[in-house]
C-alpha cells in the first residue's frame, strides 16, 4: 500500500510541475502583456517609457529565467509581486482563498445533499416515474448555465422581494447570518449543478450491488427492502459515489468562476478571469496553480479512501 | 436484403423510443437543434444582424416573435443562427478531442512501454484542471476566434478518449483473435484499425454525447465572460452578456430566451447520452 | 477667496436647475446632518490609485475624495465652466503678464494626511512631474496628461503661498485643466509610486482600506482645512462586476448611489418603476463614440470614400439604436444644452451623415459607384474596435449601416490591452472607438486628438490650417470670439471626416433621495470630491 500510496504522490507532483510549464507558456503566447494594459490606460503607448517598464518588470529576461524565478519563489512561498495592483500577490490571494473554499464545501454538501437520496430513490424505483422525475430534474440542472441560473435568481429576487444577498462580503465573524444568506444562493446554484453526477453514479452503483448474488440472497432470506438497501447495497455502492464527489469537488471550481462573478464573491475564481483580462501573469500563474494543487490533491485523497475501502489495494504491496 | 436491413434499424429505433423514452426525448431535441443549424435561412424571419433603431427592446410580438435587443436584432432569428455556432463548436471540439485522443490511446495502448508511460502522465496534465479554467486561460492566450474556442474546449477530451481507448486497446491486444490476426500476417496498423475501434464504440459514443453537452456550456460560459467567440457571429452565450443582463429587467426575454436555447440543446445531448449509457452498459440493463 | 455657497442657494440652485426628475420635491430641507457612510457603486478593477497615471474614472471617483485641486470645478454646480471654477488649495489666482502667467495664492496650515505641512513646493513638484521638466529626476511610469502642460515653461514658488505658472503664449484654458479632478496635487514627500497603492492628500476623506476588487473603504479626515466638512464619516466603493447585480444592488438599497455613467436610459426607467423615489439626475459623460478611419491605409487614403463612410452613418438612428434614445448628436465638442462649445442643431443638419438618411445613404452608394464598387464588387474592410459592450454595441451597427450602402465589413474584436497600443501605430483600416475628454474645453480635445502628430491621434489626420487655428483658438481671450473659432474647426473636422462622432451618450445618474448634494456635471471626471455630500437619514 505503501508504494502504491508514493506513486500516486510522485505522479500528482510530475502533474504540478508539468502544468506549470504549460500554463507558463500558454501566459507568454497571449496577445498583449501587462505593460500594454498598463499603458492602456493612458491612450497611447510612449516607447521610452514602455521599454522602461518592460526591464522594470523583468520581461526583458529569457523566458526560462523567468520561469525559473518563479518556481523557486514558489518553493520558498514567495509568490511574486501582482503588477496589476502593485502589491505582493499572497496579499490578494490570501483573503480569497477561505471565501472560494467556503462555497466549495457548501456547494458540494448541497450537492452530496441533492444527490445521494435522490439516486437512492431513482435506482431502488428504477424505471417508475418516480425514476423519470429524478433524472430529469438532476440532468435538467447538468444542462443549465451556472451563470444563467445565477442571473435569474437575482432577478427574481431584487423584482419580487426588492432584496439580495449581501453584495459586499460579510465576514462570519461580523454577522454569521447574512453571512450564511450570502452563501445559500450561490451554492444552491452550483450544487444544484454538481448533484447531478453524485445522483447519477449513486443510481447506477447501487442499481449494480442491487443484483449481486448477496443481496439477492437477503432479499430472498425476506428481509426488509429497506434494510437490505441499507445495511447491504449501500455499503457497497459508497466506493463509486465517493470517487465522484471527490472528482466534483476538483472540478466545482470551474463553475465558482462565473457564478462568484454573478454574486460578486470576492472569491478566488472570479479574481482568476479579472487577472487573465489584465495579463497579470503572477496572478494567473499562482491561482491556477492553487486551482490545479486542489484538483491533484482531491485526486489524492481520492486514491488515499480507495486504498483505505478496498481490500484489494490495502492488502497489496 | 437492403429493405429488410432498413426494418432491421427502425425496429431497433422503435425498441429504444420504447424502453428510453428520455432517451428518445432527448434525440428529438438534438435533431431539432441539428434541423434547426442546417435549415437556419429559411428558419429565420430576419436577418440577424440587422439593426432596427425604432424598435428597440420590443418585446415578442407577431413581427418579432422572440422580441429584439437593445439594438433592435431579432432575437429569434439571433437564436436561430446561433444553434449553428453551438453546434459546430460542440462538434467541432468533440471531433478533434475524440480524434487525437483515440491516437494517443491507440499508441499508448498498442505500443506500451515509455510511449505509454509519457504519454500518460501529459494525459494527467491535461486533466489538472477544470475544463473552464483550462479553456479560459488558453482562450485568453490564443485570442478570440472560432477555432481556438473549438480547440481550447477539446483538449480536456483528449486525456478521457484517450483512456478509453487504451484501456479497450489493452484488453483486445490480448485477444485470441488479434492474435490470430497477427498471425496471418496483417499489418500492425490494420489490426488496430480494424480489430480494436470497433470495439472501443460503445464508451466512445457515451462520451462524446456527454462532450457535446459540455462542450456548448462552456462556449456559452466563455462567451459570458467575455472570452468566447467573437462577434459577428450570433452566439447564445454571449447573447446572455452584458447587454442582455443590462436590461434584463426591461427586457426579461433577451435573458430568457437564449439561456433556454443553451439550456434545451445540453439537455438533449444530456438525456440521448444517459439512455446510451445505460444502454451500452451491459452491468445496467433490468434483467 | 471664493466662498462656498450657502446651503440655501445651493438647494434652490438644485430645484431651480430641475436636475430631479423624481417626483418629490427636495424642497424644504434641514440643516444637513453628520454622519453616516456612503455606499457609493463602483465598476471594479482600479487599474491604480494613482490619478496622475491613469485616464479613468474607475481610478479618478473613488480617488478624489482623498486628494484637493489648486482650484475646482464648484461641484453645486451642474454645468462646469471658466465662471464655476472655484479655489481649493488655491486661496485666489490672478492673470499677469498679459495672459502669460498665472499666480496662485495657497491656502496657509494645509496639512497632508502624514501631518507633512502642504507648500507651494508640492505644487510645482506636482505638476513638474506630470509635465516631465527637464532636470526632474523622479518620473510617472505612465503619464497620459503630459500634453495638456506642454505649454507651460516654467513653474516658480517664490514663497510658501505663492506659485507662477509661466506660459509660452496666453492659454486660458490651462485654468479649466487645473480644474479638472485629473488635476490633484501630490506631496512632493512621497514617492509617487507609492501613491499607485495608497493616498496621502490633503483632502476631506483619507485612506481606510483597499481590498483589490471588492471595496475601496475611505475615512472622514478629521483635521480637513475646510472647518465643518466633509459630513460623511466615510465612504465605501463597492466593486461589483457584472451590470445586472450593480443595478440589483441599487435597487435593494446596498448601494446608495450609481457609478458615473454606468446608469443608461433604459436602467433608469426601469429604476424609476422598481423604486419610484429613486433620484435620477440626466445628465452628459463628455464621452463620445466614433469610427477611425486611417488615413494612410487604402483604400481609405481616397477623400472621396472616407465621405462615404461618413455619410452612410445614419446618427439619428445610433441615437435611438445604441442608447435607446439616450443620447444626443453632436460634432467634436459636447453638444449643448450640457456642453458649452458644441455646434447648435441648425449646423449640424448640414453636415455628412447627419441630414436625410436616405437621401445621404444614396449619396454614399454614388459615390462607392463611381469608385468602382457595386454588387458585384462590393467594397470589404475590417472593422476593429476594443472587446467590451461598450465599443461592441456601436461596431455592431457601424457594420449593419456599411451593409446597407454595400460595404461589407467583417469585425475583428480586440482585447482591452492590446486596443491603445494597435490604434497608436495605426495598425487598423476602419474602427470603432470612444474618446473620453477631461474637461469641456477645447484645448483639452483638440490638441490631443486632432493635431498633427499628436499620439492620440488615431486617424492620422493632419491639417496644417486646422492646426493654426487650435493653436489660434487657445490663445484667444475673448470668450464669443474664441467660441466662434471652435465651432469652425469642428465644422470643418466633421466635413473632413477627422474622426467622424457617432453619438454623445447621456448619463442618468441614479441615487438614493436620501443622498444630498450631490451634483452630477457634465463631464464625469469632475464631481467626485464628495466634501458637500451628507445623508438625510
Amino acid at each position: 500500500m505503501r508504494v502504491y500510496l508514493l506513486q500516486r504522490l510522485l505522479i500528482g507532483f510530475i502533474t504540478l510541475l508539468g502544468m506549470s510549464i504549460v500554463i507558463f507558456v500558454l501566459l507568454r503566447l497571449a496577445p498583449g502583456n501587462i505593460v500594454d494594459i498598463i499603458f492602456a490606460s493612458a491612450g497611447y503607448v510612449d516607447p521610452e517609457d514602455k521599454k522602461a517598464l518592460i526591464h522594470e518588470l523583468g520581461f526583458d529576461k529569457p523566458l526560462i529565467a523567468q520561469y525559473g524565478s518563479w518556481i523557486v519563489h514558489l518553493f520558498q512561498g514567495d509568490l511574486g509581486k501582482s503588477y496589476h495592483y502593485d502589491v505582493p500577490a499572497w496579499e490578494i490571494i490570501k483573503p480569497r482563498i477561505p471565501v472560494t473554499v467556503e462555497l466549495g464545501v457548501l456547494s458540494i454538501l448541497v450537492a452530496i445533499a441533492l444527490g445521494v437520496p435522490s439516486g437512492i430513490i431513482s435506482a431502488v424505483r428504477q424505471d417508475t416515474w418516480l425514476d423519470y422525475t429524478f433524472r430529469i430534474f438532476s440532468l435538467a440542472g447538468l444542462s443549465m448555465p451556472a451563470f444563467w441560473l445565477g442571473m435569474l435568481v437575482i432577478l427574481l429576487l431584487v423584482r419580487n422581494l426588492g432584496w439580495v444577498p449581501s453584495l459586499l462580503y460579510i465576514s462570519p465573524f461580523e454577522n454569521f447570518k447574512d453571512h450564511l444568506l450570502q452563501f445559500l444562493f450561490p451554492a444552491l446554484a452550483v450544487g444544484y449543478r454538481s448533484s447531478a453526477l453524485i445522483m447519477r453514479i449513486t443510481r447506477s452503483a447501487l442499481l449494480e450491488v442491487l443484483r449481486e448474488d448477496y443481496v439477492r440472497t437477503a432479499r430472498a432470506k425476506g428481509q426488509r427492502e429497506t434494510l437490505v438497501i441499507f445495511r447491504h447495497a449501500l455499503k457497497n455502492a459508497i466506493l463509486p459515489v465517493i470517487t465522484v464527489i471527490g472528482i466534483e469537488f476538483a472540478f466545482l471550481i470551474g463553475g465558482l468562476v462565473v457564478t462568484e462573478t454573478v454574486f460578486n464573491l470576492p472569491g478566488v475564481a472570479r479574481f482568476l478571469v479579472e487577472a487573465i483580462l489584465s495579463r497579470d501573469y503572477p496572478i494567473v500563474q499562482n491561482l491556477v496553480m492553487f486551482i490545479a494543487v486542489i484538483v491533484v490533491l482531491s485526486n489524492l485523497i481520492v486514491d488515499f479512501l480507495y486504498a483505505w475501502l478496498d481490500p484489494r489495494i490495502r492488502y497489496a504491496g | 436484403m437492403k429493405e429488410g436491413k432498413w426494418l432491421q434499424i427502425l425496429r431497433r429505433v422503435g425498441r429504444f423510443l420504447r424502453r428510453k423514452p428520455l432517451g428518445a426525448a432527448g434525440g428529438i431535441i438534438v435533431f431539432l437543434l441539428v434541423f434547426t443549424a442546417v435549415f437556419a435561412d429559411f428558419l429565420a424571419t430576419k436577418d440577424p444582424t440587422r439593426t432596427h433603431p425604432a424598435q428597440t427592446l420590443t418585446p415578442p410580438n407577431r413581427t418579432f416573435w422572440l422580441g429584439t435587443d437593445n439594438l433592435g436584432r431579432d432575437v429569434y432569428s439571433r437564436i436561430v443562427y446561433g444553434s449553428q455556432l453551438s453546434l459546430l463548436v460542440g462538434l467541432g471540439s468533440t471531433l478533434l478531442g475524440s480524434v487525437i485522443g483515440g491516437i494517443v490511446g491507440l499508441l499508448s495502448g498498442y505500443l506500451g512501454g515509455k510511449v505509454d508511460l509519457i504519454s500518460q502522465r501529459i494525459l494527467d496534465i491535461m486533466q489538472g484542471l477544470p475544463l473552464l479554467v483550462l479553456a479560459l486561460v488558453m482562450s485568453a492566450a490564443l485570442g478570440p476566434s472560432v477555432w481556438n474556442v473549438i480547440l481550447a474546449i477539446s483538449v480536456p477530451l483528449v486525456p478521457r478518449a484517450a483512456r478509453i481507448i487504451r484501456a479497450s486497446t489493452l484488453t483486445i491486444r490480448e485477444m485470441a483473435y488479434v492474435e490470430a490476426a497477427r498471425a496471418l500476417g496483417s499489418k500492425e496498423g490494420r489490426i488496430a484499425f480494424h480489430h480494436i475501434l470497433p470495439n472501443t464504440l460503445g464508451p466512445f459514443i457515451v462520451l462524446t454525447t456527454a462532450q457535446l453537452g459540455s462542450a456548448i456550456l462552456v462556449e456559452a460560459s466563455l462567451s459570458f465572460l467575455g472570452m468566447g467567440v467573437p462577434e459577428p457571429y450570433p452566439s447564445w452565450g454571449r447573447m446572455l452578456s452584458v447587454s442582455a443582463a443590462e436590461y434584463a429587467q426591461k427586457a426579461p426575454w433577451l435573458v430568457v430566451f437564449p439561456g433556454l436555447a443553451i439550456s434545451l440543446a445540453v439537455f438533449g445531448f444530456n438525456l440521448l447520452g444517459d439512455a446510451l449509457r445505460d444502454l451500452l452498459d451491459p452491468k445496467l440493463r433490468r434483467q | 477667496m471664493k466662498k462656498y455657497p450657502k446651503m440655501f442657494f445651493v438647494l434652490m440652485g438644485i430645484s431651480a436647475l430641475g436636475l430631479l426628475l423624481s417626483s418629490q420635491a427636495s424642497g424644504a430641507q434641514a440643516e444637513p446632518k453628520y454622519g453616516g457612510i456612503l455606499n457609493a457603486s463602483h465598476i471594479a478593477d482600479i487599474p491604480s490609485l494613482s490619478i496622475h497615471e491613469e485616464a479613468t474614472a474607475s481610478t479618478v471617483w473613488p480617488m478624489m475624495p482623498c486628494y484637493n485641486n489648486l482650484v475646482l470645478f464648484d461641484p453645486l454646480k451642474k454645468q462646469e465652466s471658466m465662471e464655476t471654477i472655484i479655489g481649493e488649495l488655491a486661496e485666489s489666482w490672478e492673470w499677469q503678464d498679459g495672459g502669460k502667467s498665472l499666480v496662485f495664492h495657497l491656502r496657509k496650515g494645509v496639512k497632508w494626511h502624514d501631518g507633512q505641512p502642504f507648500s507651494s513646493k508640492d505644487v510645482k513638484y506636482t505638476f513638474d512631474l506630470v509635465r516631465q521638466a527637464p532636470g526632474m529626476t523622479v518620473k510617472l511610469r505612465v503619464n497620459p496628461r503630459k500634453l495638456w502642460y506642454d505649454n507651460v515653461e516654467a513653474i516658480d514658488a517664490p514663497d510658501e503661498a505663492t506659485v507662477i505658472f509661466r506660459l509660452k503664449r496666453p492659454q486660458p484654458s490651462l485654468l479649466m485643466m487645473l480644474a479638472s479632478g485629473y488635476s490633484p496635487v501630490y506631496p512632493a514627500h512621497i514617492p509617487p509610486a507609492q501613491l499607485r497603492t495608497r493616498c496621502v492628500g490633503t483632502g476631506p476623506f483619507k485612506m481606510k482600506e483597499h481590498r483589490p476588487g471588492e471595496v475601496l473603504e475611505l475615512e472622514k479626515n478629521p483635521d480637513y482645512f475646510i472647518p465643518g466638512r466633509p459630513y460623511l464619516d466615510g465612504i465605501r466603493y463597492i466593486m461589483i462586476k457584472d451590470r445586472a447585480t450593480r443595478t440589483a444592488a441599487l435597487q435593494a438599497g446596498q448601494v446608495d448611489i450609481a457609478f458615473p455613467f454606468d446608469t443608461t436610459k433604459t436602467i433608469a426607467e426601469t429604476l424609476k418603476k422598481t423604486n419610484p423615489d429613486m433620484v435620477i439626475v440626466e445628465t452628459s459623460q463628455n464621452v463620445n463614440e466614433n469610427i477611425l478611419i486611417n488615413f494612410e491605409k487604402p483604400p481609405f487614403d481616397n477623400p472621396k470614400l472616407r465621405l462615404a463612410i461618413n455619410l452612410a452613418m445614419d446618427r439619428r438612428a445610433y441615437v435611438q439604436a445604441v442608447y435607446q434614445g439616450g443620447g444626443i448628436i453632436g460634432g467634436a465638442m459636447l453638444p449643448k444644452p450640457y456642453g458649452v462649445w458644441g455646434l447648435p442643431e441648425e449646423e449640424l443638419v448640414k453636415l455628412p451623415g447627419y441630414g436625410d438618411p436616405v437621401k445621404q445613404k444614396e449619396e454614399a452608394k454614388k459615390i462607392l459607384a463611381e469608385l468602382g464598387y457595386g454588387p458585384d464588387n462590393p467594397l470589404k474592410v475590417i472593422l476593429s474596435t476594443r472587446a467590451t459592450a461598450s465599443y461592441l454595441d456601436p461596431a455592431n451597427f457601424v457594420i449593419d449601416q456599411l451593409k446597407q450602402v454595400g460595404i461589407e465589413a467583417t469585425l475583428e474584436q480586440v482585447e482591452t490591452g492590446v486596443w491603445h497600443p494597435k490604434v497608436t501605430r495605426r495598425e487598423y483600416t476602419l474602427a470603432a472607438n470612444r474618446t473620453g475628454i477631461g474637461p469641456d474645453d477645447p484645448d483639452a480635445n483638440y490638441f490631443e486628438n486632432y493635431k498633427c502628430g499628436s499620439p492620440r491621434n488615431y486617424s492620422g489626420y493632419c491639417n496644417k490650417e486646422i492646426d493654426e487655428l487650435i493653436e489660434k483658438q487657445s490663445q484667444t481671450l475673448d470668450f464669443a470670439e474664441r467660441l466662434k473659432l471652435v465651432q469652425e474647426i469642428d465644422k470643418k473636422l466633421q466635413i473632413d471626416g477627422a474622426r467622424p462622432i457617432l453619438g454623445w451618450a447621456l448619463d442618468y445618474f441614479a441615487m438614493w433621495p436620501y443622498v444630498k448634494n450631490l451634483v452630477p456635471h457634465q463631464s464625469v471626471y469632475n464631481y467626485g470630491r464628495m466634501q458637500e455630500v451628507w445623508l438625510d437619514k
